[in-house]
């Protein structure tokens, strides 16, 4: 009647191994969870609002390139901040709400590795920042082709029936505005800024293995993040002080990801350096989720 | 081979800095047959849900160790033939009964039309036919217990695990849910029923164990122990006066002696059941 996911040995005896269906499976399931409920509702819609406002308070800088700038600096810094709380509050509760309503007990009761439960918690949480990261961004991109379109349209009609000289004048602000409205750099940014997410999601999925209070595994992570981000401060301050080599080798440096200002200024950031951000991200989530892991697997539920 | 088997099995919780720990199970000894139903009664703090903790590896023993079908518990391949109801349990509310199943089904590894027939059977084993579209918020604490019961058997297992599965369910769901039982029974399943509702045990079990203070103080088969093997009780229906004064004396002149002479009567539950039976708008609250 069933297809359980087993193989048989040389000695007939059963066996489970690691599933990436079940993971998948519960990684869906935490995401339709975490969609119905009104918190991350609530923080993507502050979100989406704020990056919409940009628009209108862009109206208040003077110039083309300024106007542009500030639409940029403001959905920049929005996304990174909804994503960073979004990553806190939608992965602080997943696993002691589950603990709470005693779903984890059905579950577990399963024939279902630990592992692949945590996993299928955590990537239930990095499909929700994802979705709500590409939701953020396809409202930022709008906002700036809604932002070009109008201004090469204001263009367009003040030099409308001027000389020859004026038009081509025209033509190339237009030219400029095309390449710097929407430009693709600015995926760099908010890739380095889902990675940071995706880190900040991680730890505090560690804190949520051993704390179930959901005011400890929402401030905690927050209080890394920021120690994090003031790591390149700390370090001009305390240099090889021994607590602070510490600090070091447990905190992550999220200054590393605040790519955004360079890229706004028109600094070009090489995919080099991109790759080395991400794949410095990426390594220390798996470390911190192997972490996790190691005390998820001992915990008494 | 035995579904369940427990060696030593202890558990000490710790309360705390300075506060000790505090023994919850003490080298419990037990053997649940295949293809029984075996009561595990004790009051609130015996140690029933430890016993059932452990054995689903939900918590570390301190000492001993327990076996499914003769797999060690802390194995996953343990629980391949395992289905769980957790005392008072709650589901994703945000899911109907029919994605609830669906969910439970694809974490053992189901899928398609298999997984649908599946469902469908559930359903139909369990009354949810008509509520299998509606979102599990909406379910009385009956109807929980019984979509409960039925991801407990999407996996068609060997052996069900049920804690305290009447918990807080009014006597129709708590009749409903016995009747349900004795199916399972009847299909060849391993029951292990933690409860300390007597009565109920009493009706389904094959045999008991009790629990006191983590220690298992009785076991037994539910007949053997409940039968008085010294008294003997005979129903007889419209006995004249004049007769039973001579069954008084027959019994007396065969050297035993009349203990009581009562009218039989029936349980409150009994009562309550055939009350609303008899009505005809039926019994309310069901799907």
């Amino acid at each position: 009647m069933t297809e359980v996911a087993v193989t048989a040995s040389s000695t007939s005896r059963e066996r489970v191994g690691f599933s990436p269906n079940r993971v998948g499976v519960i990684a869906v399931n935490t995401l339709t969870e975490a969609i119905r409920q009104k918190v991350f509702i609530f923080l993507l819609i502050i979100g989406l609002v704020f990056i919409a406002l940009a628009i209108f308070f862009a109206q208040y800088s003077l110039g083309e390139q300024e106007q542009l700038k500030f639409i940029k600096d403001t959905c920049l810094g929005v996304i990174s901040v909804i994503s960073t709380l979004i990553a806190i509050v939608g992965t602080a509760q997943l696993l002691p709400s589950e603990v709470e309503n005693r779903t984890i007990y059905t579950i577990l009761a399963k024939p279902v590795w630990r592992f692949e439960f945590l996993l299928g918690k955590f990537f239930g949480s990095l499909l929700l920042l994802t979705v709500s990261m590409v939701a953020m961004c396809m409202m930022f991109g709008a906002v700036l082709w809604i932002k070009e379109a109008g201004m090469i349209r204001d263009l367009s009609q003040t030099y409308l029936g001027q000389t020859a000289a004026d038009k081509a004048d025209a033509i190339q602000q237009i030219q400029q505005l095309k390449t710097t409205a929407l430009d693709f750099d600015l995926v760099k940014a908010a890739l380095t800024d889902l990675v940071k997410a995706i880190l900040v999601a991680s730890i505090t999925l560690l804190v949520s293995t051993f704390s179930t209070s959901l005011v400890f595994n929402v401030a905690v992570p927050f209080m890394v993040f920021i120690a994090g981000m003031l790591r390149g401060t700390a370090a001009e301050m305390w240099g090889a002080h021994h607590l602070f080599m510490a600090v070091v080798a447990i905190v992550p440096d999220f200054g590393l990801f605040s790519i955004a200002d360079e890229i706004n200024l028109g600094n070009v950031v090489p995919w080099t350096h991109i790759g080395e951000v991400v794949v410095y991200g990426l390594a220390r989530t798996v470390i911190i989720v192997l972490a996790a892991h190691l005390i998820f697997s001992r915990r008494e539920i | 081979m035995d579904a369940i088997r427990t060696e030593q099995l202890t558990k000490k919780y710790d309360l705390g800095w300075r506060k000790g720990r505090l023994l919850a199970l003490d080298k419990l000894n037990l053997r649940v047959h295949e293809g029984e139903v075996y009561g595990l009664l004790g009051p609130n703090g015996s140690g029933k849900s430890t016993t059932l903790k452990l054995v689903l590896d939900l918590i570390t023993p301190t000492e001993g160790s327990a076996w499914i079908f003769d797999v060690p518990c802390n194995e996953v391949v343990s629980r391949l033939h395992v289905g769980f109801l957790p005392e008072n349990p709650y589901f994703y509310r945000y899911l109907t009964g029919a994605e609830t199943l669906g969910f439970y089904g694809k974490l053992c590894g189901m899928g398609g039309a298999a997984l649908k027939k599946r469902i469908d059977e559930l359903l139909d084993l369990v009354g949810l036919v008509k509520a299998r579209d509606r979102r599990l918020s909406g379910y009385s604490k009956g109807m929980l217990q019984r979509i409960g019961l039925a991801q407990a058997l999407v996996h068609d297992p060997k052996l069900l695990l049920l804690d305290e599965p009447t918990a807080g369910v009014d006597p129709i769901g708590s009749k409903d849910i016995r009747d349900l039982i004795l199916r399972l029974k009847g299909m060849g399943k391993t029951v292990l029923l933690s409860s300390h509702l007597l009565a109920q045990v009493q009706d389904v079990c094959d045999r008991i164990g009790v629990l006191n203070l983590g220690q298992l103080i009785l076991e037994g088969d539910v007949q053997t122990l409940i039968s008085d093997q010294r008294r003997l009780s005979i129903t007889v229906q419209d006995l004249p006066e004049a007769a039973q004064a001579r069954v008084e004396e027959a019994v007396r002149a065969a050297g035993g002696s009349v203990v009581s002479i009562e009218h039989p009567q029936t349980t409150l539950e009994s009562l309550f059941l055939d009350a609303l039976r008899k009505d005809s708008r039926g019994a309310g609250h069901h799907d």
